[in-house]
C-alpha cells in the first residue's frame, strides 16, 4: 500500500526511482499510513495534525518536507524521532520502530530552535552530547575539536551559549547533530536565524553530507533553500500529502523553453524573436536576467573580505558619488 | 529522650521482625513495590486502552515492560548516567544554589545573637538548632531542584536533544537523581562543618576568677567559680594533685582549675559539653508496692499523649496488631517494695575497667510537697541476677531533665545472704552470662520515681561528637535523597509546581503519619478524641470539646463518622506507604541529647531510602517511557 501510494504521487519519476531503490537497497525512513491527532487532557480531539502519510526516504538523498505553518512538517519529524507516538500507522527508521532508542545511534537531529543548555559553553555542550553516545574521552576531544572547526566557532568555544547570537547557537546545534557521524540527519528549519552567508554554508554542508552518502531529511518553509538542495520533496498542507517527487521534475515547466546567451545586440534579439514567431511560438519576454539577491549579497561580502575597508563601487550604476569613504 | 520499643531493634529485627513477619519492613517494602508495579500496569493499560484501543493498549504496556527488562536496564550506560548527572549538577550550580549555603551561614551568625547560652541545656539548644535548620533547608532545596528540573527541560524543549540521542529513560532518571544528590551533598558538607564550628564555638566559655576559696584541714582546697552564663561551678583541688582540679559538672560541662605557683587560679575551657554517649540498655521489670511483678510501672497520668502505633507496618494497617505500646515513664512508689529492676547484659571487665558508669534520666512525681529544697531521694542497688548477693544501696537525689551520671564502684560494702562483706562487681554480682541487675527504688514515702527502659543505662564508652554530628548529617542526607527521588518521580508526569506540591504533600503526610495512625486507632476503638477531619470541623464550628459525644442528630452523626472513617483509612494507607520521616528527623534528637546515633538506626534509614529510591525509579521509568515528550 505504502509503496504504491508513493509511486502514484511520484509517477513521473517512477522508473528512475525503481532503479535507484534496486541498486541502493536502502529505505531509511518509511511511514505507513501515519496519522496523528492531538488531544487535550480529557482525550478530546483538538487537531488532526497528520492524515495517513505515506512517504519513503531513501539512502543518500536529501528529502524536503514543505508546507506552510501548521501543515504537519514538525509533527512528522517528531514522529520519526519518537518524540511523539502515532495515533495510528507506523514509522520505521532503519527498519526499526521509531520509538526504539537504539535507532538514535545513527541519527543526528537539529531542532527547529537550538534547544541547548544555555549555561554550558560550546565545548562543554559538544562534550556532553559526545558522552551521551558513550564515546571515550580521546574520541570526544577529537570529535569536538573537529566539529567546532567545521562550524567555525573556534574563537567562541569557551563562552556560555547564553552569550551567543542566534546564528552561533544554530551552529552549535548543527555540530551536536553531527557528533555521532550519523547516517541520517533530520533538520528542522535548518536555515532560520542564519544570515545569508550562514545559510549558504548550511546548504553547502547539507550537500556535502549527501555526497558523503548520508541521508538528509529537512523541513522548511524557505522555498529557495528547498529548491537549492533537495533531491525530492513532499509538500504537506493541513496534514495531508499534496505532492511528492523530484524537485527538478516538479519545477520543470514543460512548455516553456529557456535560452541563455551572451553578447547579443538588440538586432540579434529581434531576429531571434522573429524566428520564434515563425515557428509558431510566442515570446513571453526577452530580457537581461537579474541575479538573485543572495548572489549579490554573497559577492559583496566576498569582495569586502578580500579588500577590507573599501566600499563596493558599482561600475555601471550612477552611484559613483557614494563610493569610497 | 524517651526511646520507643522499635528504637531498640537491630537492623535484622527491623527488617524481618522474627515471629511477626507481617510487621516487618521487608514485607512492607515488597508489598509497596508490587503495588506500585501493579497500579502502574493497570493505570498504564487503562490510559493506553483509552487512547489506542484495548489490544493496542495491552501491547503498549507490554512493550514498556519488555523494553525495561530487555533493553533499557541492560543497556544503561554509566557514562551516560554520569554525563546527565554532571549536567544536572552544573545546572544547579550555575543557578547558584550554593547561595543557600551562604544563607545558612548568615542564619547561623544571626542565630548566634538569639540563641541563649544561659539556657539550662545550651548544648541541646545549639545542636538541635543547627540540625533542624539544616534539615528543613535541605529538604526544601531538594524539593525545589528535583521537582522543577525535568519539567523545565521539557518545557524549554532542551530534552529533545537528549532523547534523540541513544539515551534511555533509565539513564535520564538516574542521572537526575544522582546529579541532585551530588548537589545536596556539596551543600551539606560545608553546612556540616559550619555547624560543628558554630556549636563548639557557641558553647565555648571559661570563668574568669574564683571566689570563696578555703583550705580544709586536710589541705584540700574548695571554692567556686564566678557566675557566668547563668551558672557557676564548685571545685576542689586535692593536696597531692599538683594544684590541678576539676569543677563539678554543671549544665553538662566542667572546667579544669589550676592553682598557679603564685597562689592565683586559672580556669580552663568548658569540656564535656558535646558528647556522644554509647549506651548499653537493659531490660526493665517493675514491681508494685507488694513486690509483685508488673508489666508496666504505675501510671501517674498525663503520660500517654500519643498512642504511637506506628511501628507495626502492614499488620497494623490491616488491623491485625496494634504494634507495641508507646513507652512512657513507669513509676515506682517510695518507701514500699516497689522497685524498677534493670537487667544489663555483657557486663565485663573489658568494657568497664574502672567503675560501672550508670546514667540516669529519672522523673519524680510528688503526691505531696515534701522536702522541696533537696528533692526526692532514690537508691541504686547492684544485685546478682539470681543469687541473694547485692551491694549496699547507694542513695541519690533525683535530678530531673538531665542525664545524671553516676560511677558505681567495682568494690563496695554489700550483703551476701545474711553476711555483710565487701562485694566485687565482677566476682560476686555478675553472673556467668555477664548479666548484672540494678535496682532503682524511691526512698521517700508516697513519692514516686519514673523510669523508662531508655532512661537508665550503662555507658561502656563514648564516641566523638564530630562523628555523631556526621551521622546526624548522614540521616539528613538520606532524607534529602528520598525527597529527590520522589521529586524526580513526580516531575516525570506532572508539571514543575504540581510535582513540587505533590512531593511536599508526601513529606508532610510522612511527618504527620503518627497522628494519622492515632486517629485511626481512636476511630477503631471508639474513643472520642475529636474524630476524623469532618467531625473535627464540626466540633470546631460548634466549639465542642473533643472528648464529648458528637452533638448532631443520629443520621448525620452516622454519615459523618462513616465518611471520616473512609478518609482516615485512606490517609492511613497512604501514610503507611510513605517513608517514616519523623523517625529520620529524630536522629537529631540523639545528637542533641548527647547520645551516639545507633548504627542499626542509620542502617534502617539507609535501607528504607534505598527501597523508596528503587520504587521511585521504577515508577519514573514507567511514566517517562510512556510519555510523549513533545506533546
Amino acid at each position: 500500500m505504502d509503496t504504491s501510494a508513493t509511486a502514484v504521487a511520484d509517477s513521473a519519476d517512477q522508473p528512475a526511482l525503481k532503479k535507484n531503490a534496486d541498486t541502493d537497497s536502502g529505505v531509511v525512513i518509511e511511514t505507513r499510513n501515519l496519522s496523528k491527532i492531538y488531544r487535550d487532557f480529557w482525550g478530546r480531539k483538538k487537531v488532526h495534525a497528520l492524515k495517513s502519510l505515506d512517504i519513503e526516504v531513501r539512502k543518500g538523498e536529501i528529502f524536503g518536507l514543505l508546507g506552510p505553518n501548521g501543515s504537519g512538517k514538525s509533527t512528522t519529524i517528531k514522529l520519526i524521532l519518537g518524540l511523539l507516538f502515532p495515533t495510528s500507522g507506523r514509522v520505521l527508521v532503519f527498519d526499526k520502530d521509531a520509538t526504539e532508542t537504539s535507532k538514535n545511534e545513527r541519527i543526528g537531529y537539529l531542532p527547529e530552535e537550538s534547544y541547548l543548555y544555555k549555561f554550558l559553553t560550546a565545548e562543554e555542550t559538544l562534550d556532553f552530547y559526545g558522552r551521551l553516545f558513550n564515546m571515550s574521552g580521546a574520541e570526544r576531544r577529537k570529535k569536538v575539536d573537529d566539529l567546532i572547526k567545521l562550524v567555525g566557532l573556534e574563537k567562541a568555544k569557551h563562552r556560555q551559549l547564553r552569550e551567543y547570537s542566534k546564528g552561533m547557537t544554530r551552529r552549535v546545534g548543527l555540530a551536536q547533530a553531527l557528533i555521532n557521524d550519523p547516517d541520517l540527519i533530520l533538520l528542522d528549519e535548518p536555515t532560520t536565524g542564519l544570515d545569508p552567508i550562514g545559510s549558504r554554508e548550511m546548504k553547502d554542508l547539507i550537500l556535502a553530507l549527501r555526497d558523503q552518502g548520508k541521508t538528509v531529511l529537512l523541513c522548511s518553509h524557505q522555498l529557495a533553500d528547498v529548491q537549492d538542495v533537495c533531491d525530492r520533496v513532499a509538500i504537506l498542507h493541513q496534514g495531508e500529502l499534496k505532492e511528492l517527487g523530484r524537485v527538478s521534475d516538479l519545477l520543470k515547466v514543460q512548455d516553456v523553453t529557456e535560452v541563455h546567451a551572451r553578447g547579443l545586440t538588440d538586432d540579434a534579439k529581434a531576429e531571434i524573436a522573429e524566428v520564434i514567431k515563425r515557428h509558431g511560438g510566442t515570446v513571453d519576454s526577452i530580457d537581461n536576467p537579474t541575479a538573485t539577491m543572495e548572489d549579490l549579497f554573497l559577492n559583496i561580502v566576498r569582495e569586502s573580505e578580500s579588500r577590507p575597508g573599501a566600499r563596493r563601487v558599482n561600475t555601471d550604476a550612477g552611484s559613483a558619488e557614494e563610493s569610497s569613504k | 529522650m524517651t526511646l520507643q520499643p522499635e528504637d531498640f531493634w537491630s537492623f535484622y529485627e527491623w527488617l524481618v521482625r522474627p515471629n511477626a513477619f507481617l510487621e516487618s519492613a521487608l514485607l512492607q517494602g515488597i508489598v509497596l513495590a508490587v503495588l506500585a508495579i501493579l497500579l502502574g500496569l493497570i493505570g498504564g493499560y487503562i490510559y493506553s486502552a483509552a487512547r489506542y484501543g484495548p489490544s493496542e493498549g495491552f501491547y503498549a504496556v507490554a512493550r514498556v515492560v519488555r523494553d525495561l527488562v530487555r533493553f533499557d536496564l541492560p543497556g544503561t550506560s554509566m557514562r551516560r548516567v554520569l554525563a546527565l548527572a554532571r549536567l544536572a549538577f552544573k545546572e544547579a550550580i550555575r543557578r547558584k544554589v550554593l547561595f543557600v549555603v551562604g544563607l545558612f551561614v548568615v542564619g547561623l551568625l544571626l542565630a548566634g545573637w538569639y540563641l541563649n547560652p544561659e539556657s539550662d541545656d545550651p548544648a541541646r539548644l545549639y545542636i538541635s538548632f543547627v540540625l533542624t535548620a539544616t534539615n528543613y533547608l535541605i529538604l526544601a532545596l531538594a524539593l525545589f531542584i528535583s521537582a522543577f528540573s525535568l519539567p523545565a527541560d521539557i518545557k524549554s524543549k532542551t530534552i529533545y536533544t537528549i532523547v534523540t540521542k541513544p539515551v534511555r529513560p533509565t539513564e535520564i532518571i538516574l542521572g537526575r537523581m544522582l546529579g541532585f544528590v551530588a548537589v545536596g551533598t556539596m551543600m551539606l558538607l560545608p553546612m556540616g562543618v559550619a555547624s560543628l564550628i558554630f556549636v563548639t564555638r557557641g558553647l565555648r566559655h571559661t570563668h574568669l576568677e574564683v571566689a570563696d576559696v578555703r583550705e580544709l584541714s586536710n589541705g584540700r582546697l574548695e571554692g567556686e567559680t564566678d557566675y557566668l552564663r547563668g551558672h557557676k561551678h564548685a571545685f576542689s583541688i586535692d593536696p597531692d594533685s599538683d594544684g590541678l582540679g576539676v569543677t563539678e559538672m554543671v549544665r553538662g560541662h566542667r572546667h579544669l582549675v589550676t592553682r598557679n605557683g603564685d597562689g592565683t587560679f586559672s580556669i580552663g575551657q568548658a569540656t564535656g559539653a558535646l558528647r556522644a554517649r554509647i549506651p548499653s540498655y537493659g531490660e526493665v521489670q517493675f514491681y508494685d508496692r507488694q513486690g509483685n511483678k508488673k508489666d508496666a510501672g504505675i501510671d501517674v497520668g498525663n503520660e500517654k499523649v500519643q498512642e504511637g502505633y506506628g511501628s507495626a507496618g502492614l499488620s497494623r494497617l490491616v488491623g491485625l496488631t496494634k504494634g507495641p505500646r508507646r513507652a512512657e515513664h513507669g513509676y515506682v512508689e517510695g518507701g514500699t517494695l516497689g522497685v524498677a529492676e534493670f537487667m544489663f547484659s555483657n557486663v565485663t571487665k573489658d568494657r568497664y575497667p574502672n567503675s560501672i558508669p550508670l546514667d540516669m534520666s529519672i522523673r519524680a512525681y510528688r503526691s505531696f510537697k515534701g522536702d522541696i529544697v533537696t528533692g526526692i531521694r532514690g537508691s541504686i542497688t547492684m544485685k546478682h541476677p539470681t543469687k541473694p548477693i547485692s551491694s549496699n544501696p547507694i542513695a541519690f537525689i533525683v535530678d530531673e531533665y538531665t542525664v545524671d551520671e553516676k560511677e558505681l564502684p567495682l568494690e563496695s560494702q554489700g550483703t551476701d545472704g545474711n553476711e555483710t562483706r565487701i562485694v566485687n562487681v565482677f566476682d560476686d554480682l555478675v553472673d556467668e552470662n555477664g548479666n548484672l541487675m540494678i535496682q532503682i527504688r524511691c526512698l521517700d514515702r508516697s513519692q514516686y520515681l519514673g523510669v523508662t527502659k531508655s532512661g537508665v543505662y550503662l555507658r561502656p564508652g563514648e564516641n566523638s561528637f564530630a562523628w555523631n554530628l556526621t551521622k546526624a548529617y548522614l540521616s539528613i542526607w538520606l532524607q534529602m535523597t528520598m525527597v529527590i527521588a520522589f521529586g524526580v518521580m513526580f516531575s516525570t508526569f506532572l508539571s514543575g509546581p504540581v510535582a513540587m506540591v505533590a512531593t511536599a504533600v508526601c513529606v508532610i503526610l510522612g511527618f504527620s503519619a503518627e497522628q494519622v495512625y492515632d486517629t485511626r486507632h481512636f476511630i477503631d476503638s471508639n474513643i472520642e478524641r475529636g474524630g476524623g477531619p469532618i467531625e473535627s470541623v464540626v466540633r470546631i464550628l460548634k466549639q465542642d470539646a473533643m472528648t464529648t459525644q458528637l452533638d448532631v442528630d443520629a443520621l448525620t452523626g452516622k454519615v459523618i463518622k462513616t465518611v471520616d472513617a473512609g478518609i482516615v483509612y485512606a490517609l492511613d494507607a497512604i501514610a503507611t506507604a510513605l517513608p517514616n520521616l519523623p523517625k529520620m528527623v529524630s536522629t537529631a534528637e540523639y545528637a542533641a541529647s548527647g547520645f551516639d546515633i545507633f548504627g542499626a538506626l542509620l542502617a534502617r534509614h539507609a535501607a528504607a531510602t534505598l527501597g523508596y529510591c528503587i520504587i521511585a525509579f521504577l515508577v519514573s521509568y514507567f511514566f517517562l517511557k510512556s510519555r510523549e515528550i513533545a506533546a
